[in-house]
């Protein structure tokens, strides 16, 4: 028994070390490579290295090594909240496991209807890698989500999904449904058609831009002021921005925590709202319905024959 | 070092990003979905089943009571009849020991009637032959005079019977 309990503990303490230690890979990386002198600057991601590839060339960023590190995070996170996972709950963090499974379910269940059932892994995991990508802010790492690539990919992965599901009643419907409920707001429809990811993908990132850049300003003003009323100070003191020290602490409360968590969700209900809407179920079903008829009859007229 | 304008559109980039995010759905699906879906799908079975054995257990405690509460009225009645059918054959033979006695103090008074009778009349016959010897002698002693056997015989059975129809007369 404390042979498996020692193993047990081990596992978990393997888990726990590979959830934080990509985190503190990419606080390492950002502390090898980020030039001592930059400044105060907005600057997209930093490059790596440059992949070269057809049509276009890959620069391996911040964003790209981030995000995947929060993927690894993520993914040992999972596996030591599902550890020692049993039908009489023993452990508490298997009803922290529950309760994520169950209230998203519900959640998906309550916006897309019960078809949609299998999307509820789909929106945890759009839920997490946002809300962590955007978090990673706080210690340091460049956020993924603020840069329109990454979650410009998420939107075209969301563009697919509603396009595979406006498909499914056939090409022929899918061109009818431009022309409604007017004929002449096709070129409308076909514009909003695009509409969607663009504005999905701009609205996350531009909102957890806007928070570095409230951050860059805020910091940049602070220091002037540190300057102007403790300027007189002799040497360190005199130099050292004070009022750096706290205040946009407070303010990244909302513009890092609550904004990131808040438009990872945003994200995700655009997401459900959007595939499920897209999915004309009655029409869908009544075809599926006639095929089956149409398939009956042949094979009552073949036995008939 | 160089770094992205703020926008910039990059098709990778953008690939990367999509794929990251399907491998993380894959990721989240296996780990973290389908063991906790399983694991909830156990306990519903189990809870069921416990429902089901609770369930059962009290249809059969019900039925065992009800069961137990038959054979319990049964055995009142039982014992009832068992007090009533003593009662009776108490009272028969109460009857019977009551009718024996009688019997047997009706043969006991009968018998003694009997033998009182029977004493009467030995000591009848007994005082009759006393009766006669003492005549006998005192007629012999009185009258000094000899008679016949068959005068004196005679003559003293007329006074026993007188007396005797006297004595009877007096019964």
């Amino acid at each position: 028994m404390t042979k498996t309990s020692r193993r047990f503990k081990l596992v978990d303490t393997f888990y726990i070390v590979m959830m934080i230690l990509p985190l503190l890979v990419g606080m390492g990386i950002q502390v090898l490579t980020k030039p001592q002198s930059d400044g105060i600057a907005l600057t997209g991601a930093r490059i790596f290295f440059t992949i070269p590839m057809p049509i276009q060339n890959f620069p391996v960023t911040e964003s790209q090594i981030n995000s995947l590190l929060v993927t690894v995070t993520i993914f040992f996170f999972c596996l030591y909240m599902v550890h020692g996972i049993s039908e009489r709950a023993k452990l508490k963090r298997q009803l922290i496991a529950e309760w994520i499974v169950e209230q998203v379910d519900k959640l998906v269940h309550e916006n897309m209807g019960g078809v949609f059932r299998g999307y509820a892994p789909f929106i945890v995991a759009m839920l997490a890698l946002s809300a962590v990508s955007s978090l990673s802010s706080l210690i340091g790492l460049f956020p993924p989500t603020s840069d329109i690539n990454v979650v410009g990919g998420w939107a075209i992965l969301v563009f697919i999904l509603i396009t595979y599901y406006k498909f499914k009643c056939g090409p022929l419907y899918y061109l009818k449904s431009f022309t409604e409920p007017v004929a002449l707001l096709a070129p409308i429809n076909f514009l909003s058609e695009f509409a969607t990811p663009i504005s999905m993908s701009f609205r996350h990132y531009g909102n957890i831009l806007s928070g570095t850049v409230i951050s860059t300003l805020l910091a940049v003003a602070l220091s002037g002021l540190s300057a102007l009323v403790f300027g007189w100070l002799p040497g360190l003191f005199g130099e050292l921005p004070w009022f750096r020290l706290g205040i946009p602490a407070i303010l990244s409360i909302y513009f890092d925590v609550f904004s990131g968590c808040l438009q990872a969700f945003i994200f995700a209900m655009l997401t459900m709202m959007n595939v499920a809407g897209a999915y004309p179920q009655e029409e869908h079903e009544a075809r599926k319905q006639k095929k089956l008829l149409k398939k009956q009859r042949k094979n009552e007229n073949k036995q008939v024959a | 070092m160089q770094s992205l304008p703020i926008i910039s559109i990059n098709l990778w980039e953008m690939l990367f990003a999509l794929l990251n995010l399907l491998i993380l759905f894959l990721l989240v699906k296996k780990f973290l979905y389908q063991p906790v879906k399983k694991m909830l799908a156990e306990r519903q079975a189990t809870i069921e089943n416990e429902y089901k054995d609770a369930e059962e257990a009290k249809r059969k405690a019900l039925s065992d009571k009800q069961a137990y509460e038959e054979k319990l009225s049964g055995a009142e009645a039982e014992a009832d009849s068992l007090i009533q059918s003593a009662v009776q054959t108490a009272q028969i033979r109460e009857q019977q020991i009551i009718a024996e006695a009688k019997e047997k103090a009706d043969g006991i008074r009968r018998q003694a009637e009997e033998d009182a009778k029977l004493e009467l009349r030995k000591a009848e016959q007994t005082i009759k032959e006393e009766i006669v010897s003492v005549g006998t002698m005192l007629a012999g002693k009185v009258l000094e005079r000899e008679m016949n056997e068959e005068d004196h015989k005679k003559l003293i059975d007329s006074l026993i019977d007188e007396i005797g129809g006297e004595y009877e007369g007096h019964k």
